[in-house]
């Protein structure tokens, strides 16, 4: 029996855009209507192209960018409606791993003062730093002598190493990973892919996967959901939207991915258009003008994201 | 843990470390630049003059020689003699301890107010810092000496308002470059990554914004040293500063500039003075900013 540790409910957040005086506002739809839950121990991508909206949906479950509507459930409680303080709680509980480790962390600390910043701003006794410290820094496979250490003398890998051991030094139960490996070489890639996951077993933690890269996706994911322009179209079992995608996005993302033997014919969906600007979206479904089977139904009316054969699609042809 | 214990650590290189490495990179890339040593000595040594001034002075500063008035240097006086019969000598040296002291004073008004304006403005953002920067654009409207003497008209000419008259008027200027280094690193990561850690506003304004604003505060600091010495001596010249008998350059020089024809040793010294004073604490500030932003061209 799984158990629900985090449940978003048609979450969304529209930016004012510039506008002229006495022009009505123009508004951005980053994130429109974006519902899926996290079950305990867990890891689920979110993939979608630059400016679909992911990296906004993980910043709305932090608050750290304030979601306009919607609710984002955890441990019983609606996080759109805590207090600053209140939030400061949950933050304790749901920490963050950035995209790129070197723009995250300040450059004139010390990985040592780096790493001690959750524990002073969640109140840990400072009897309990030193053995906290170098616990998770073992954790995440460097060793001590790194505490000593400043950001710009490490390589890549090893300041996301740290960034991942200050999210999870204070033993959250989610941790929100917005594209933790794009900024790294693809042989550390793998590396950094298999600490979260190992960490993942021994300390079960929940994981909220941004991602753009599907094989990156592909590899961590249990379940995987697909945003197209703020929305998402289909959440699924990681087996089953890689082997049988329903919706016509999903199906021209992975039939992009490279294949590794050469002989094996697949046929590929290359997508037309560019993608489209989030300030004047299309009508009806969102996809249609890049869409190959496209109907005039599509044009008109939005699908409604619903379950189809036990995962979730919004298109009208499924 | 049994299963992550198995990972070897990946071990980190310690350098060994050199005995008499200067620990302070700044320091360090300080002392290279020629011009800098230059001025710190002579700043150093100016402000050691300051601080023994009865030793040095020959005289007492406002002790008056009524059989030597209006003299010009001799070797009794080494800089001559006002038109009372004071010695120019013992009053620049004594002239030093009040310049430097009010400056300083004048420069830490700015500095703590500039900063906390600058910084608060960038940090909270919105309403607060349209409303702060607007009122900051309209002192800024005027030229800072015409500020100061609202100032000083406001408050009554002496010491101490010209002090607070010459910082109050440079905590404009001062917030707004403060406002624009903080706000470069309000939008980085780092302090997203703080704030999704949970860290209280003031921890991320100390350890985040402060460590990383340093270098600009240290170099433009230093450039307000300048223009406060040039700034109370401005006042004192016209009479809203420091008031005679005070030993200050700029009433020197302005007692001196109704003798320029017939005793030009009078307001000659007390301009030097001033110049290189001013020169130097500029030439350093410059030399700071070379370090803390090498992109700048000079």
């Amino acid at each position: 029996m799984t158990t629900t540790l985090l449940e978003l409910k048609s979450v969304e957040k529209k930016f004012a855009a510039k506008s002229a005086w006495f022009q009505s506002k123009q508004f951005v739809h980053a994130v429109n209507g974006v519902s899926f839950e996290l079950n305990e121990r867990e890891t689920i991508g979110i993939v979608g192209e630059s400016g679909c909206g992911k990296s906004t949906t993980g910043r709305c479950v932090l608050r750290l960018i304030e979601p306009t509507s919607g609710e984002v459930i955890f441990q019983g409680k609606d996080i759109t409606k805590l207090n600053k303080n209140e939030i400061n709680q949950i933050r304790k509980n749901i920490q963050m791993v950035f995209q790129d480790p070197m723009a995250s962390m300040n450059p004139k600390l010390t990985i040592r003062e780096i790493l001690s910043e959750p524990l002073i701003a969640h109140k840990i006794p400072r009897s309990e730093h030193e053995k906290l410290l170098s616990e998770t820094v073992k954790l995440v496979g460097l060793s001590e002598n790194y505490l000593a250490r400043f950001p710009h003398e490490m390589s890549g890998g090893q300041r996301q190493r740290i960034g991942i051991a200050r999210a999870i030094i204070l033993k959250p139960k989610i941790v929100i990973l917005d594209e933790p490996v794009s900024a790294l070489d693809v042989s550390v890639q793998s590396q950094i892919l298999n600490l979260l996951q190992d960490l993942q077993e021994e300390l079960g933690l929940s994981y909220l996967f941004i991602s753009h890269d599907l094989g990156v996706v592909e590899h961590v994911a249990h379940r995987v959901g697909v945003m197209y322009l703020g929305e998402m179209v289909e959440i699924a079992n990681k087996e089953e939207l890689f082997e049988n995608p329903l919706h016509p996005y999903t199906k021209a993302l992975i039939s992009a991915i490279p294949k590794t033997d050469p002989d094996e014919v697949k046929e590929r969906i290359t997508l037309k258009g560019e993608l489209p600007s989030p300030s004047n979206p299309p009508t009806g479904c969102k996809f249609h003008p890049r869409c190959i089977f496209a109907q005039d139904i599509c044009k008109t009316s939005k699908p409604e994201i619903r379950e189809v054969e036990g995962r979730k699609v919004a298109c009208h042809l499924v | 843990m049994a299963k992550l214990e198995t990972y070897k650590p990946i071990q980190a290189r310690v350098a060994p470390k050199d005995p008499i490495k200067i620990k302070s990179d700044t320091l360090r890339k300080l002392l290279k630049d020629k011009r800098a040593v230059v001025c710190i000595l002579f700043l150093v040594i100016v402000a050691l003059i300051g601080i023994l001034a009865p030793l040095l002075a020959p005289f007492d500063p406002e002790e008056q020689f009524y059989e030597s008035i209006l003299q010009g240097p001799s070797k009794e006086h080494l800089l001559g003699t006002d038109a009372i019969g004071r010695d120019v000598l013992s009053r620049l040296v004594y002239g030093v301890r009040v310049t430097l002291t009010v400056s300083m004073l004048a420069v830490a008004i700015t500095f703590f107010l500039g900063t906390f304006i600058g910084l608060l403005s960038a940090y909270v953002g919105g309403w607060l810092d349209n409303v702060l920067m607007r009122i900051m654009d309209i002192l800024l409207a005027l030229p800072s000496i015409i500020l100061a003497l609202a100032i000083v008209a406001i408050l009554g000419p002496s010491l101490t308002n010209a002090m607070i008259a010459v910082g109050v008027a440079s905590i404009p200027g001062f917030a707004r470059l403060i406002r624009g280094a903080a706000l470069s690193i309000k939008s980085s990561g780092f302090v997203e990554a703080s704030r999704s850690i949970g860290s209280s506003h003031s921890w991320i304004l100390r350890r985040q914004f402060l460590p990383n604003v340093a270098g600009v505060l240290l170099v433009y600091t230093t450039l307000f040293i300048g223009v406060a010495i040039l700034d109370t001596a401005a006042l004192s010249f016209i009479g809203l500063g420091a008031q005679p008998p005070t030993p200050e350059w700029g009433t020197m020089l302005s007692e001196g500039k109704n003798y320029m024809y017939d005793a030009w040793w009078l307001a000659t010294f007390p301009g030097i003075a001033i110049t290189i004073v001013v020169f130097s604490v500029n030439f350093l500030g410059d030399a700071l900013r070379d370090i803390f932003d090498p992109k700048s061209t000079r």
